[in-house]
């Protein structure tokens, strides 16, 4: 059950999308430099492959896990630092590595203690960041110069982005993407209705794994941008305003997908226009603006549809009254 | 706050002396430990309720959005000229005011049924953070708020952050040309003027005196104007407002307990009966919002939490009462506070310095760490209490790991031993009997290995309910009392009337 205004809305995002940059230039007079078009691209490439990601995340009810995540990536990067030095690579794989552990940790409260969702979350998010902000001040105070620029994973730094790691992101991206339609049927079943994937004969735990490691995986190329504390903003936020639009999962992946490319996008050319605004933050925040948008607006199920509906109904209520009064 | 502190330190001077107060305070680890215990105690109250009721991401949320009440309350006081301090009590009032409304914002959104609990929180963290760290990186320039103090916060330099009091001799000292300790030199009046030497003849000169003013204690005191010295006491700013804040949470739970207690076990039943769960959770968010502004200062924005959600979930392994978990909650938190300050200065809970284990780190796997170990303080805070948990989670003589691994093999094993029993009591004395239960081919009935078979039969001859009779397994006399008491007690659990001990 696709929905007509959902494809209509995407078609829109994408020219306007499209469009961003010449109209900016034009309008607010932005000097589109290599850095701006790099970031750009790299913004919305990212929006994207968060977007159709984060709506299994929100889906299944784990946005707050992806927060957890995000926060337990950050001491992999000072480790991944201290044994490879200032690698890119190395960082990443050090913070999948390290945002991996943090899943099964809090997987192994869960299991082992009567400890609560909300709690365990807490505990594994703040005592990982601790980690990292701990291992990040000693490295801090080595004699060696190349350090600099570690604690841009806490805040996000869009300017550091160059070539190579957008190629980087959109090869993984690629990947994310091929494996996710492979196992859609698997997943769309996994996400909806867990109890029967499991008695259907579906390897659930696997699945799940494959899931929680592509979340991972999203967010850990994420970092550089968005920083662990902002990520999961972007990993969550365009699906929750996909969600208002259609009840159709693949539509909600592939809205979600293109309101997460619009808002890295457009974030990414906001924040060019002024240099102390920083282009992770205001991607967060174009991206709540969606939500914003969506939550009042959508038709049939948005905040202001409601109110019209209820007035429309206390008047058709009152006026059958006065009809059977008379 | 200023005639709080000063009652406080009248009322310590009673039994310290003005130097051991004053070495005291400006002990950098002092002061530290000292806020470092009253944020964990606060946090860890406030934290077990938080923990029972579901709440604990709440937590985070507030302190989030505490950091943009901090950075707008900030801008507004400076807009309007007025000294903003992140100490200052309507700094802080309307930071906490920020978080309980957006505690109650996530509330309404979650109620309109368009985004989940978890979704509406997920989105306030980034965002709220989001619009805070441009408002810093944009407006602020400041360095109370950068973005360091605002990860980590500045617990370490919370010594240097004080109110001076002063209580003995504190009439500032006024030099007049008359006071005995003036000094009076000569100046040359016409020197200048006529561009001579004032060794010239025709010099003039009056004499003027040189060190007259007004002078602070302190200052007349620095400049050894005063026989006696002033009593003055430094006190830390971070220190007063964390005191005032326990004083507050202690105060709250005190006069609450009751009522706290019950909304959060059984929220309808406490509604039927009159109490205002909603206004009791209102007020436990406002403190909530209260702490982690006045801990903002020490300890950063999101480094906190950790002080709400680590202990109480630490003494929740421990204990079942309500009453316990308020007792441990702040003996854990205070205790990571405390040895969180050695962990920042490289030794583990006071006793296992960090260098040997990295020494220890290079040498086995070749690398080339660099030994010497400084770090944050409030991050080693977080990771004391961290170590605390985990070592709680496996040591807990009810809930820990150990605990649940022992009960578990414990039931395995009793398992394993009924059903062996049941087996041979069903088939002792009937035909079948040489079969069923010859001891050579018994694992084959269980489909267990002959390994584990040998093994439970060991452990059953040993407990003397088993013993073997021309290579086959019949129940000992004891073995027998033990399979029929277990039956009756069975029987009895699932109410079900014995027929077989009712033939004669």
């Amino acid at each position: 059950m696709t929905e007509r205004r959902a494809w209509r809305l995407m078609l829109a995002l994408l020219a306007l999308g499209f469009l961003m940059l010449p109209l900016s230039q034009a309008l607010f007079g932005l000097r589109l430099t290599y850095t701006v078009r790099v970031v750009a691209l790299g913004g919305s490439l990212l929006g994207a492959l968060s977007g159709a990601v984060g709506c299994f995340a929100v889906l299944r009810r784990e946005s707050l896990l992806g927060d957890a995540l995000s926060h337990a990536a950050l001491p992999g990067v000072a480790i991944g630092f201290l044994l490879a030095g200032r690698q890119l690579g190395a960082l990443l794989v050090g913070a999948g590595i390290a945002s991996w552990l943090g899943l099964r940790l809090v997987a192994a409260i869960l299991r082992s203690t009567r400890i609560k969702q909300d709690a365990a979350l807490g505990i594994v998010l703040v005592s990982f960041f601790a980690a990292g902000i701990a291992l990040l001040t000693t490295i801090q105070s080595l004699p060696d110069a190349s350090q600099a620029g570690l604690d841009s994973f806490i805040f996000g730094q869009a300017a550091a982005i160059i070539e190579s790691d957008i190629a980087l992101l959109g090869g993984i991206g690629l990947l994310v993407m091929v494996l996710l339609a492979l196992f859609w049927k698997e997943f769309k079943l996994l996400t909806f209705d867990a109890d029967f994937a499991r008695a259907d004969g579906l390897r659930s735990g696997l699945l799940d794994a494959l899931l929680s490691t592509l979340v991972v995986i999203t967010i850990v190329l994420g970092l550089q941008l968005a920083g662990v504390i902002l990520m999961v903003g972007l990993l969550i936020a365009p699906a929750i305003a996909a969600r208002q639009w259609t009840h159709s999962l693949e539509q909600m992946v592939l809205l979600a997908a293109a309101l997460g490319a619009f808002a890295g996008g457009s974030g990414a050319v906001i924040s060019a226009l002024d240099s102390d605004i920083p282009t992770g933050p205001m991607i967060i925040v174009v991206a709540f603006a969606l939500v914003l948008l969506s939550i009042t607006l959508a038709p049939g199920r948005g905040l202001l549809w409601n109110q019209l509906r209820q007035r429309k109904n206390r008047r058709q209520l009152r006026s059958r009254r006065l009809e059977s009064g008379a | 706050m200023m005639g709080l502190e000063r009652a406080l330190i009248e009322l310590l001077l009673n039994f310290v002396t003005l130097e051991q107060l004053n070495g005291f305070l400006r002990s950098p680890q002092h002061t530290a430990t000292v806020v470092g215990c009253l944020i964990a105690v606060c946090g860890a109250l406030l934290g077990s309720f938080l923990l029972l009721r579901g709440l604990s991401l709440t937590s985070d949320a507030i302190s989030h959005t505490v950091l943009l009440g901090i950075v707008l309350a900030f801008l507004l006081m400076t807009g309007a000229g007025w000294e903003a301090d992140t100490s200052s009590p309507w700094l802080i009032l309307g930071a906490a005011a920020a978080g309980v409304g957006t505690v109650l914002l996530t509330e309404s959104l979650q109620r309109s049924g368009l985004v989940r609990q978890d979704a509406a929180l997920g989105l306030a963290f980034p965002l709220l953070f989001a619009i805070a760290v441009i408002l810093v990186s944009r407006y602020v320039d400041d360095v109370h708020i950068d973005e360091d103090a605002v990860l980590v916060g500045e617990i370490g330099l919370a010594w240097a952050n004080t109110n001076s009091h002063c209580f003995a001799h504190c009439e500032p000292l006024i030099i007049t040309p008359e006071h005995p300790a003036a000094q009076a030199t000569r100046q040359c009046v016409n020197c200048r003027e006529l561009t001579i030497s004032p060794r010239d003849e025709r010099a003039e000169f009056v004499s003027v005196c040189g060190n007259c003013g007004v002078y602070s204690p302190a200052q007349a005191w620095g400049a050894g104007l005063l026989d006696e010295a002033p009593m003055l006491v430094f006190f830390p700013k971070s220190i007063a407002v964390m005191l005032v804040l326990t004083v507050l949470t202690v105060g709250f739970i005190a006069v609450f307990y009751k009522e706290l207690k019950l909304t959060t076990f059984d929220a309808a039943l406490a509604k039927s009966l009159g109490f205002h769960p909603g206004a009791l959770s209102l007020a436990l968010m406002a403190l909530v919002s209260l702490v982690a502004v006045g801990a903002f200062d020490a300890v950063g924005s999101i480094l906190v939490v950790a002080f709400f959600i680590i202990p109480p979930a630490a003494a929740y392994l421990l204990t079942d009462r309500l009453s316990g978990m308020l007792l441990l909650s702040p003996l854990i938190g205070g205790a990571g506070a405390f040895f969180g300050y050695d962990l920042a200065r490289g030794l583990l809970f006071g006793i296992f310095p960090i260098e040997k284990g990295i020494a220890a780190l290079n040498t086995v796997f070749g690398l080339s760490l660099r030994e010497a170990w400084d770090s944050s303080i409030s991050a080693s805070m977080v990771l004391t209490m961290f170590l605390i948990f985990v070592l709680v989670w496996i040591f807990s003589p009810r809930y820990g790991l150990l605990a649940l691994a022992v009960r578990r093999a414990n039931s395995r094993r009793r398992f394993e031993h009924q059903v062996v029993l049941a087996h041979i009591h069903n088939h002792q004395g009937t035909p079948s009997h040489a079969i069923e239960l010859r001891a050579s081919t018994l694992h084959q009935h269980f489909r267990w290995t002959p390994q584990k078979m040998n093994r439970v039969m060991m452990r059953l001859r040993a407990l003397g309910f088993v013993s073997l009779e021309a290579g086959s397994a019949i129940l000992t006399p004891r073995g027998d009392a033990h399979v029929h008491a277990f039956r009756k007690h069975m029987l009895a659990v699932h109410n079900i009337p014995d027929i077989d001990s009712a033939q004669p």
